[in-house]
C-alpha cells in the first residue's frame, strides 16, 4: 500500500528487503517457512510486526541480525547488505532489545545501559567522555536516572524493560528492534513502553521495529503494522488502513474469532443468530457479549434494556420477563434452553 | 563501575608481598622475616643452609603457587561467564581428566603393559611431557566438537563426559596396576607445588604468560556476554572468536599448571566467587586482576597452611585447598541471593 502513496516521501527506508525467502536448511530438506518477503522499514516511524506463533517473525528479526540468513535474498540496512558489513558495523546500525531473561542481576541499570556501548568503545572496553554523556543522554530520555544504582533483580518488569530499551538507545543505532517488549506487562506498562517507543521514534528518528501479539496496542501506537501470515507475502500498511480493509481479518486463524471494526478487539464470531436488542449502546453490547460467550441459550425474539434502574425485557411469542442483571438473564435463558430440549425430546 | 576497586586492589596487592615473605619463612624450619628481608638488601642468611632452603626451594615454590594462583582462578573466572554456569571451572573442560590420563598411563600401566617409564623416584619431566600430552589431547578433541557443535550448553556437556571417560579410564587403570605405582599416581593427583625447580617455573611462568594474551583482548567481550549471547552478538561481538579464545586460554593455562603441579582443586570455582563478593561488581576489566590477585592470595595462605612450622612434612595442597574451597562454596549456594548476585 506505501508505494501507491503519491505524498510518501521517497526516501532511503532504514531496512530494505525485497522478496525473501526465510526457512532452514535441515537433513530433512528444505523447510521454507516464508516466501516472497518484502518490506521498507522507515525513519521516524514505529513499525509493529504480527502474526500467529510459528510464522517466522523470529527467523526475519534473525535475518536482519545477520544471525541465519535468508535462503533466498538479501536485507539491506540503509544501502548495505547485512552479510556483507562487519558484526561492528552492523552493531552501529541496529539494536535489539530480546525475550530472554538477563541472566545477571547482579548488575546496576547504570552497567547495563554503558553495555550498550560496546560497539563504539575501544578494545579494553573504557567510556570515553562522549560515551558517558550518550549513557547519561539515553537514560534522561527513557526517564531512568533515578535507578541509575539499582540491581537489575530489584527492578519491576516494567522497569527492566525500560532499562533494556534504554540500553539499547546507547547503541547509538538508526535502527532498534524489539522483540514482544510488552509480553508479561500489565495494561498501563504497555502503553507506557509502547508510547516510549513511538515517541523515541519522532523525537531521535529511530526506526523502530515491535514484534508484539498485542493488536489492541498495535492500533493504538503503530504507525505501520506488518502482518505475516503462513508462506504469504507480508502485508503492511498503516493499521487504519488494514483494519477498514480487513487485512487483520487475515491474522485469525479459522473461522472462530473474529475483529471489531470499531474497537479493534479480537472477540468470538457472532453466532448465526443474535436476539434484536433495543436499548443504550454501550449496554446492549455487553449483552450480545454475554450471547456470543452462550451460545446455548434460548434467544428471545426482542431484547429491551434500559439504564437507571438497569432491567433488561425479555420478550418472546408466549411470555415476557423482566430482570436485573446479566447474570439473572442468563440463569433463566438456560432453564428455559433445558425445557424446551426435554420438550422436544419427549 | 565501583570507585572502591583501585584501592581494594592496592590492598590485595600489599596483602600478597606479605604473605609471600610469611610463605617463604614458613615451613619445617623457620626463617625469620627480618632475615628475609636482609637477603632482599644484599645481606646474606646468617646459615648458609638458610640461602638453599630459600633460593632452591622455597622460592620457586612461592612462584609456582603465585603462577597457579593467577592462572587458575583466570580461567574458572573465563569459564563462568562464559558458560553462564557458577559451578564452572577451569576442569569443566575435561583438561584435568586428560592430564590425569597421561599420567595414569605413565604411572600405572607399568604392570598392565610391562612399561616401566616412571620408576619409584619418580622422573617429574616425564609426568610433565604425559600430563601435557593428555591435556593437549583433550584440547584438540573438545576443539573438534566445538567445531562441531554450536551450543555452548552442549559443549559444556561434552567436557563433563570427556572427563569422566577419562576417569573410567584411570579407574580401569589403576584397578590392574601395582600398589606402588597407585600410590605414586594418588600422590601426583593430590597436587604439588614444590616440584617445579628453577628451569621448570621458566617454561611455566612462559606458558601462563601465553594463556593470559587471549584474555586481555576479550575482557569486553566477556562484559557482553553477562547478558547472554545472543545480545552479546547483537552488540557485535565475535562468539566464535571468543568461544576459541576461551578454549585456548584456559586449555594453556590450566593444562600447564595442571602439568607442572598436578590438578589443585577448588581455587579456580571458589576464588572468582570471592572476587565478585568481596569487589561487588561484574566488570570484568576489575574482576581479571581482582581474582588473580585473589587466587593468589589464597593459594599463598592454602601453601603456607600445608607447611605450617612443627611439621616434618607439608600436607598435600589439595587437601588445604577443598577444606578452604568447599566450606566457601557452601556457603555461597546457602546465602539467599546468590542466583542474583551471580
Amino acid at each position: 500500500m506505501d508505494s501507491e502513496n503519491k505524498w510518501h516521501k521517497q526516501e532511503t527506508p532504514a531496512i530494505h528487503a525485497a522478496g525473501l525467502d526465510l526457512g532452514y536448511r535441515s537433513a530433512q530438506g528444505l523447510n521454507l517457512l516464508a516466501s516472497g518477503i518484502s518490506f521498507d522499514l522507515q525513519q521516524g516511524e514505529l513499525t509493529c510486526l504480527m502474526g500467529p506463533n510459528g510464522v517466522g517473525k523470529s527467523t526475519l528479526l534473525k535475518a536482519i541480525m545477520d544471525q541465519h540468513p535468508p535462503i533466498k535474498g538479501a536485507v539491506f540496512l540503509g544501502k548495505e547488505n547485512v552479510r556483507e558489513i562487519s558484526d561492528k558495523e552492523r552493531a552501529k546500525k541496529v539494536a535489539v532489545v530480546l525475550t530472554e531473561k538477563i541472566p545477571s542481576g547482579a548488575m546496576t541499570v547504570l552497567e547495563l545501559v554503558a553495555l550498550g556501548r560496546v560497539p563504539h568503545t575501544g578494545w579494553w572496553g573504557r567510556l570515553s567522555p562522549q560515551d558517558q554523556s550518550v549513557v547519561n543522554k539515553v537514560m534522561d530520555m527513557t526517564n531512568i536516572k533515578d535507578l541509575a544504582g539499582k540491581k537489575l533483580a530489584a527492578l519491576s518488569d516494567g522497569q527492566r524493560q525500560t532499562a533494556l530499551i534504554a540500553r539499547a538507545l546507547a547503541q547509538d543505532s538508526p535502527i532498534l528492534i524489539l522483540d514482544e517488549p510488552t509480553a508479561h506487562l500489565d495494561l498501563t506498562n504497555r502503553f507506557e513502553i509502547m508510547y516510549l517507543l513511538r515517541d523515541l521514534a519522532k523525537r531521535a528518528a529511530k526506526a523502530i521495529l515491535v514484534v508484539t501479539h498485542d493488536l489492541e496496542v498495535a492500533m493504538e501506537t503503530a504507525d505501520k503494522l506488518w502482518i505475516m501470515e503462513a508462506r504469504k507475502p507480508l502485508l503492511t500498511g498503516s493499521p487504519e488502513d488494514l483494519m477498514i480493509q480487513g487485512g487483520i481479518q487475515n491474522m485469525l486463524p479459522g473461522n472462530k474469532w473474529q475483529i471489531d471494526a470499531a474497537s479493534g478487539k479480537i472477540r468470538l464470531k457472532d453466532p448465526a443468530r443474535l436476539p434484536v436488542i433495543d436499548g443504550p449502546a454501550h449496554l446492549s453490547h455487553w449483552i450480545r457479549n454475554a450471547f456470543r460467550k452462550n451460545p446455548e441459550l434460548s434467544q428471545p425474539e426482542r431484547i429491551v434494556v434500559s439504564d437507571q434502574p438497569f432491567r433488561i425485557l425479555l420478550v418472546f411469542a408466549d411470555r415476557k420477563e423482566e430482570v436485573n442483571s446479566i447474570a439473572e438473564m442468563i440463569g433463566f435463558l438456560r432453564q428455559r434452553a433445558k425445557k424446551n430440549n426435554s420438550k422436544t425430546t419427549r | 563501575m565501583n570507585k572502591l576497586t583501585p584501592y581494594k586492589l592496592l590492598i590485595c596487592l600489599i596483602l600478597c608481598l606479605l604473605l609471600w615473605l610469611v610463605n617463604l619463612s614458613l615451613g619445617s624450619v623457620s626463617i625469620p622475616v627480618e632475615h628475609l628481608l636482609q637477603r632482599l638488601l644484599g645481606i646474606p642468611f646468617p646459615r648458609s643452609s638458610w640461602e638453599i632452603i630459600v633460593m632452591e626451594y622455597r622460592l620457586p615454590k612461592s612462584l609456582t603457587a603465585i603462577l597457579a594462583g593467577i592462572a587458575l582462578t583466570i580461567s574458572g573466572l573465563q569459564m563462568q561467564t562464559f558458560f553462564r554456569n557458577p559451578l564452572a571451572g577451569p576442569y569443566v573442560l575435561g583438561i584435568s581428566s586428560g592430564a590425569g590420563l597421561g599420567v595414569a598411563l605413565l604411572s600405572m600401566a607399568g604392570t598392565a603393559f610391562g612399561w616401566q617409564f616412571m620408576q619409584a623416584s619418580g622422573s617429574y619431566w616425564s609426568a610433565i611431557a604425559a600430563a601435557s600430552l593428555g591435556s593437549i589431547g583433550v584440547l584438540v578433541l573438545m576443539g573438534l566438537a566445538a567445531w562441531k557443535v554450536r551450543d555452548s550448553m552442549t559443549l559444556l556437556i561434552v567436557g563433563l563426559m570427556f572427563g569422566s571417560a577419562a576417569s573410567s579410564l584411570i579407574t580401569l587403570l589403576a584397578y590392574f596396576s601395582a600398589a606402588e605405582e597407585l600410590k605414586l599416581f594418588t600422590i601426583w593427583s593430590m597436587g604439588n607445588l614444590g616440584s617445579t625447580g628453577w628451569e621448570k617455573l621458566g617454561l611455566l611462568s612462559g606458558a601462563v604468560l601465553l594463556g593470559i594474551l587471549p584474555v586481555l583482548t576479550s575482557v569486553k567481550a566477556y562484559n557482553a556476554m553477562l547478558l547472554g549471547e545472543n545480545y552479546a552478538v547483537s552488540m557485535g561481538i565475535n562468539f566464535q572468536r571468543l568461544r576459541w579464545s576461551m578454549i585456548l586460554s584456559t586449555g594453556i593455562l590450566t593444562g600447564s599448571i595442571t602439568a607442572f603441579c598436578g590438578p589443585i582443586a577448588f581455587i579456580g570455582i571458589a576464588v572468582p566467587h570471592l572476587a565478585r563478593l568481596l569487589f561487588k561488581t561484574n566488570n570484568h576489566t576489575q574482576l581479571f586482576p581482582a581474582a588473580a590477585l585473589l587466587g593468589v592470595l589464597v593459594l599463598l595462605v592454602c601453601d603456607s597452611i600445608s607447611q605450617l612450622p612443627g611439621m616434618a612434612t607439608s600436607l598435600p595442597i589439595n587437601a588445604v585447598t577443598t577444606a578452604f574451597g568447599a566450606p566457601l562454596i557452601i556457603w555461597l549456594i546457602m546465602r539467599r541471593n546468590f542466583s542474583e548476585e551471580f
